[in-house]
């Protein structure tokens, strides 16, 4: 498989009054097409900013980012903005919903910027809630759901646009465990059956441990980048879905997925 | 992104927040809603005062007086050479001596023994017979003057005006009695309307120059006259035309000539050079260009309704001006306040301008949704302030009656505000006027100054950095 993300040399500097504080120093990484990648590392490692370096959401000192074969870490904002409607999507740790708009619109949005009438993309974002299990809340706002339900609502929104890469910032920070376990079981569930690539920063070890692979983050470098072996990633995830087992929520939606 | 898209955004946005809307939009609504009012005051004044100049003399008329110097100090005189120079003049459509009689002395007679007069000949008055029918004269029957027809060496061609008839004395009757004079709508003692003694179009009338020595000896000669047309009475034109008696130029000429010949004295009948001049131009607007080409030609001393107009309208902009720009502050004001809401929206919604630029919301379409939020506060803004001034305007020309509903009695009279005094000034039937283009251009503005305000903000939108904006709390 080709390297659908690949790092050169990356250095990110924050400059805080006189100090200089490296974030990131040489970080080298290639992350596969169709892989499920972890972040993982302690607060301020350094795994976050390399996630917005990934995503194109900050621009590196120094070093280069490519996605597929564009530079992203050469474009401007507007070629990173039409990009992005492109090509990525992404999941936050808060959600990040607009309260304002139901969570049909919500997921409709990421499509409304690319200028797709609307029946259309209501239609597709009705599908999509649909496919998370969320099917009879398309109306509702953010603030009349639960947490791991407008978790859902943003991992439909990242998913709508068929993106090639998925960036997920902590996206269970938010939720309890169970909850957690659930939504990376969604995400897992619509890479595999779309093939997206999906990079995720998490500091939960059970989550990470289902990973493709999993990068770990220290001082601002790479700690290790190991791919797992194919039997533990799948006993893995076979325990927390058995962990899920008697939910449900979960298993009316497992069902629909298989 | 759609516009429809950016519009309904717009729209929603402006909803969510309803009372900080309402109130940035009241602003703009005082703001265009003064500006509307005020000017309409300031048209309703130039209006009144233009009905008045057309009550005064004819607006597309300037009369030139003889006299004057051209730039090079030359002395130019009115005469048949100057004339052609004027008709010559773009926008002119036709120029004519005004050429009145006042140097001769006579009388027209009529009736048995000529017992009816008209005792004094200034009435008479000359003009080139083929300016009339473009001058504006209405004619009621009969034919216009003709310079080609031949009557006769002892038979002067007239035109009549619609009351001339009434000029007629009997001279049998005492200076002192009533009886010796008719006018119009005088009537006998059972009320029946009396008829002027004589009838012009019917009866034979006789100019008779008459020339006095000082030895008391009288010398005179007769002409017919002979009636071919009457015209209308027009006060714009004069008040000659209500009862005046009009000979072509050569005839008025050649009367001049013979009163010199009578009275032996050539040198008050001189013919050459006329006292006034009438000129005629194609159109209003074009009447101060013909007035400037005629002072070129060295003519300085005129008179048209335009200069009048041009005063009046000086002072009518200038008061304008005045309350325009008031009222443009409080507009100005509003504007403020529209960027001072649309500032704190773009605070408020920080986090949702990031999480829309991580989604692929492009730069170009952050900035038009907010330019629209604020066009949209300026042209709705503009929409009811438009409609409320028709609603002011309204209550304004009508308030005596609207206070007669309530009991009481009063007028409103705001001339003076826009004259400021001038003495002049025509009062008006209507206080306020809004021609649509006023309310277009009331609307345009509002919706440009939403749109002005809105662009620092929209620009500090675009650079908001998504990161930090979508960075968890």
């Amino acid at each position: 498989m080709a390297a659908i993300i690949r790092t050169v040399g990356l250095r990110k500097v924050y400059v805080t009054g006189k100090e200089r504080v490296a974030a990131l120093d040489d970080v080298n990484i290639s992350i596969e097409k169709g892989e499920f990648c972890c972040i993982v590392g302690q607060s301020g490692s350094g795994k976050s900013t390399l996630l917005n370096q990934l995503a194109g959401l900050e621009k590196p000192t120094r070093g280069k980012v490519f996605i597929g074969r564009h530079e992203i870490s050469a474009m401007t904002e507007d070629e990173l903005a039409r990009f992005r409607q492109a090509h990525l999507g992404f999941i936050f740790q808060s959600y990040n919903l607009l309260p304002s708009m139901t969570a049909a619109e919500n997921v409709a949005m990421p499509l409304m910027f690319k200028g797709i009438p609307k029946a259309e993309r209501l239609a597709r974002a009705e599908k999509e809630l649909e496919s998370m299990g969320l099917k009879g809340r398309a109306k509702h706002l953010p603030s009349e759901m639960s947490g791991g339900q407008q978790q859902r609502v943003g991992i439909a929104r990242a998913f709508v646009t068929n993106p090639k890469v998925i960036f997920a910032d902590e996206p269970t920070g938010n939720l309890d465990s169970v909850t957690s376990r659930q939504v990376l079981f969604r995400m897992l569930e619509m890479t595999r059956t779309s093939g997206t690539t999906l990079v995720m920063v998490t500091h939960q070890p059970e989550l990470a441990a289902c990973a493709d692979r999993i990068v770990t983050i220290l001082d601002g470098r790479v700690q290790s980048d190991e791919v797992q072996d194919a039997a533990v990633k799948e006993k893995n995830r076979a325990e927390l879905l058995a962990s899920l087992e008697g939910n449900t929520e979960i298993g009316g939606a497992a069902a629909a997925a298989n | 992104m759609k516009i429809s898209d950016q519009i309904s955004l717009a729209a929603k946005n402006l909803s969510r927040r309803k009372g900080r809307t309402a109130l940035t939009v009241i602003g703009v609504v005082v703001g265009t809603c003064l500006i509307v009012v005020m000017i309409s005051l300031g048209i309703a004044q130039n209006q009144a005062n233009e009905e008045m100049l057309a009550s005064w003399g004819d607006l597309t008329q300037i009369e030139v007086y003889n006299g004057g110097m051209t730039a090079n100090g030359e002395q130019v005189t009115l005469n048949d050479e100057s004339l052609e120079s004027i008709r010559a003049l773009e926008h002119v459509t036709t120029a004519t001596p005004f050429y009145q009689a006042y140097n001769l002395n006579g009388y027209v007679a009529a009736g048995r023994s000529d017992r009816y007069q008209i005792t004094q000949l200034y009435q008479f008055v000359g003009l080139a017979p083929e300016a009339m029918e473009p001058m504006g004269f209405t004619l009621l029957d009969g034919t216009w003057l003709d310079d080609s027809t031949s009557y006769g060496k002892d038979t002067i061609p007239v035109i009549v005006c619609e009351n001339t008839g009434y000029n007629f004395e009997d001279t049998r009757k005492s200076q002192n009695s009533q009886k010796r004079y008719r006018w119009q709508g005088m009537t006998d003692a059972n009320g029946n309307p009396l008829e002027p003694f004589v009838d012009v179009n019917k009866d034979d009338m006789t100019l008779t120059l008459v020339a006095q020595s000082d030895t008391g000896a009288e010398k005179t000669r007769s002409w017919k006259l002979e009636v071919v047309g009457t015209i209308a009475s027009d006060y714009a034109k004069g008040w000659w035309t209500d009862s005046g008696i009009v000979v072509r130029l050569k005839d008025m000429k050649m009367l001049m000539k013979a009163y010199g010949d009578l009275i032996k004295d050539h040198s008050l009948t001189q013919t050459t050079t006329y006292d006034q001049v009438y000129v005629k131009v194609d159109d209003v607007k074009n009447v101060e260009d013909v007035e400037n080409a005629i002072h070129d030609i060295g003519f300085t001393s005129t008179w048209s309704s335009t200069q009048q107009r041009n005063d009046m309208q000086q002072q009518v902009a200038r008061s304008q001006m005045i309350l325009g720009g008031l009222a443009a502050m409080s507009l100005f004001v509003s504007a403020l306040n529209i960027m001072n809401t649309m500032t704190m929206a773009i605070y408020e919604r920080t986090r949702e301008i990031g999480i829309m630029k991580v989604l692929g919301c492009e730069l170009s379409d952050i900035r038009r949704m907010f330019l629209m939020e604020s066009g949209f506060i300026g042209f709705i803004g503009g929409v009811i302030g438009d409609l409320i001034g028709l609603l002011v305007s309204f209550i304004l020309n009508n308030i005596s009656t609207i206070l007669a509903v309530f009991g009481a009695s009063g007028s409103l009279d705001l001339s003076g505000l826009m004259n400021g005094g001038y003495y002049y000034g025509g009062t008006s039937s209507a206080i306020s006027v809004i021609p649509l283009w006023l309310l277009a251009a009331a609307l345009l503005f509002a919706t440009l100054i939403g749109l002005l305000s809105g662009i620092g903000p929209a620009g500090k939108a675009v650079k908001i950095s998504a990161l930090e904006a979508i960075r968890h709390e």
